[in-house]
């Protein structure tokens, strides 16, 4: 056996594991382009039908603040960020369920990585549907105020906020190893979706409904991107929209790392 | 030498609900040996493995793969342990040269060398020609050659293999026995295999150890177990199995032992050849004429069920009473 065998100290850096197998998950993911499409299908979808459907009545909602185009087109991005979440988790179901998880287990790769990987595979795609649906706004007549750069911040928010969810998805992932929980999993923050300023700003909501708007992430994120969209940079909402997103990462990411213990854990 | 050996010390598994999977078991794998585990579905055999390859946790005893222990040292060992497990835990959509890749990069290997290992092990266990399709369209003597290959990347100096050929075809099954006899010959691998097919413990392994019930019942090299069965047979076969049972009463005091199968009797006695004439005679005498007669050496289809008053079929194990009780098996 001429041919290099490992290196002297048997593994790679962290980083380097984690970009392997993000590498690894995209390519898998973009072999089954049926499990991609649907969720940029059904963003889109949204998109067009609540631009064409509430477009000109929303213009009599006050607080709206410019377009309602630029008001509901993060919806659209905050609903691809939940639907896409799950994709990277199903890879990890898979990977499970055949048995080369395990595999995976045995060799020197850190759990750190195998938990960072599913989650940053989903942030990239996340980014890519992002992308796609900011791009159909622009079609549809979408004038940022805050240009080229403030797209980007929106799309970036997507895919912080996705990042979360992400976690939530790949701990039902580990915790389950069954394709169809993990599928539930990603359906329970549909919810949260409406418990925000959804349709109509915030200061609309009132009761029980602005209670949990107001400590729902998605409410955050959806205020500093229609800001980003419709009024301008607004560093107390961006600010306060990333802390959101973080908070909801390292907690989800916490939560997967106990689901990766009870599943490693040797019995 | 220890960095290549297996010692395992009364090791026992039980799980809740106090199932004993493994009840007391000890053997040593010597360096660059193949040590077969054989027995039937429910023995301990993939507990057993299980506990090797630190996937599972033992009860109580000691067990060490290459030196290090399997329960405070797993990391060591799953360095120097290569493991082919059962279920085939692969990718369906990544290619060969991918995963092989992967597995290289992940133990430290650069690119380049990741990528020379692989072809080298593909050409190892003969999946040059498949390296551009997904392994998800491999058949499943390419799968198990794949996990072999999958095994072998981080040249380990231990290999355990579960089931290696069960659910193949012959020829892929003589494949795999061709490429592990090839591992341990030319890279003095040492080898654990646990299989529930007796010919294949009887071709790969240097010594057996026949488990049942979680516990080993017979243990040596496959020559020393047939030749302590003693004895070659003659084979009797009658037209029916009631004709069979007459010519078996007999029969019964001529040999050393004599076992009932459906229509087959067989005889168990030493010098066998010599005695045909005498036992022909004497069914003779009985009005009995069998329509075939053989002579057969010793096999461990014997030795287990000698041992365990149990024939072996693969995924089956059949109660089959020789000697007194003439009890008639179901199949074999």
């Amino acid at each position: 056996m001429e041919a290099g065998g490992p290196s002297k100290s048997g593994t790679i850096s962290l980083p380097m594991q984690v970009f392997l197998l993000v590498i690894r998950s995209l390519t898998t993911l973009l072999r089954t382009p049926e499990a991609l499409l649907p969720p940029i299908a059904i963003s889109i979808f949204f998109l067009v039908i609540y631009q064409s459907t509430l477009g000109k009545a929303a213009s009599f909602i006050p607080g709206i603040g410019g377009s309602y185009l630029g008001f509901i087109l993060p919806l659209s991005i905050v609903s691809g960020s939940l639907s896409g979440s799950g994709i990277a988790a199903q890879n990890l179901v898979r990977d499970i369920e055949r048995g080369y998880f395990d595999k995976l287990l045995l060799t020197p790769v850190r759990r750190a990585a195998l938990l960072l990987a599913p989650i940053l595979a989903g942030a990239v795609i996340l980014g890519l549907q992002a992308a796609i649906v900011v791009s159909v706004g622009l079609l549809l007549g979408l004038k940022p105020v805050t240009g080229l750069p403030g797209l980007l911040a929106v799309i970036g928010l997507g895919v912080l906020l996705g990042i979360g969810f992400a976690g939530f998805t790949v701990s039902a992932a580990l915790g389950s190893g069954s394709a169809a929980a993990t599928q539930g999993a990603s359906f329970l923050f549909f919810p949260l979706t409406f418990l925000a300023p959804t349709f109509v700003p915030l200061s609309l909501l009132s009761g029980w409904l602005e209670v949990a708007a107001k400590v729902n992430p998605i409410t955050y994120v959806l205020e500093a991107m229609r800001s980003l969209l419709n009024t301008g940079w607004d560093a107390k909402a961006i600010g306060t929209s990333i802390l959101a997103c973080l908070i909801l990462a390292a907690a989800m990411y916490a939560l997967a790392a106990f689901a990766l213990s009870v599943r490693v854990r040797r019995s | 030498m220890s960095d290549r050996e297996i010692v395992v010390e009364e090791l026992v598994k039980t799980y809740p609900g106090k199932v004993k999977a493994v009840q007391g078991v000890d053997f040593r794998v010597e360096a660059g040996r193949i040590f077969g585990f054989l027995g039937p579905n429910g023995a301990g055999k993939s507990t057993t493995i299980k506990i090797l390859t630190t996937l599972a946790l033992p009860t109580s005893g000691r067990v060490t793969v290459g030196g290090y222990d399997v329960v405070s040292q797993a990391t060591q060992v799953r360095r120097v342990a290569g493991v082919a497990l059962q279920d085939v835990g692969i990718d369906p959509l990544m290619k060969s040269m991918e995963l092989l890749v992967l597995q290289g990069r992940l133990y430290g290997a650069s690119k380049t060398d990741a990528t020379a290992r692989a072809r080298e092990l593909l050409e190892l266990v003969q999946l040059s020609d498949a390296v551009s399709r997904r392994a998800g369209t491999y058949s499943g003597g390419m799968r198990r050659r794949l996990d072999l290959a999958m095994a072998l990347v981080h040249q380990p100096k231990i290999l355990f293999l579960d089931e290696p050929t069960t659910g193949l075809d012959p020829a892929s099954r003589r494949d795999i026995w061709r490429e592990v006899r090839r591992l341990n010959r030319e890279l003095g691998i040492t080898i654990f295999l646990t299989t529930q097919y007796l010919e294949e413990a009887d071709e790969l392994a240097d010594n057996v150890a026949i488990i049942v019930g979680g516990k080993i019942v017979a243990e040596g090299s496959p020559a020393r177990l047939k030749a302590s069965m003693g004895e070659e047979s003659i084979n009797l076969v009658f037209d029916s199995p009631d004709l069979a049972e007459k010519g078996r009463q007999t029969l019964d005091r001529m040999g050393d032992r004599i076992q009932l199968d459906r229509d087959t009797v067989r005889l168990y006695l030493s010098k066998a050849a010599g005695s045909i004439p005498a036992v022909i005679n004497q069914l003779q005498g009985a009005g009995l004429a069998p329509i075939s007669l053989t002579l057969t050496q010793p096999t461990l289809d014997d030795v287990f069920l000698q041992v365990t008053g149990q024939r072996l079929v693969a995924s089956e194990v059949i109660q089959t009473k020789s000697n007194r009780a003439p009890r008639r098996a179901e199949a074999k």
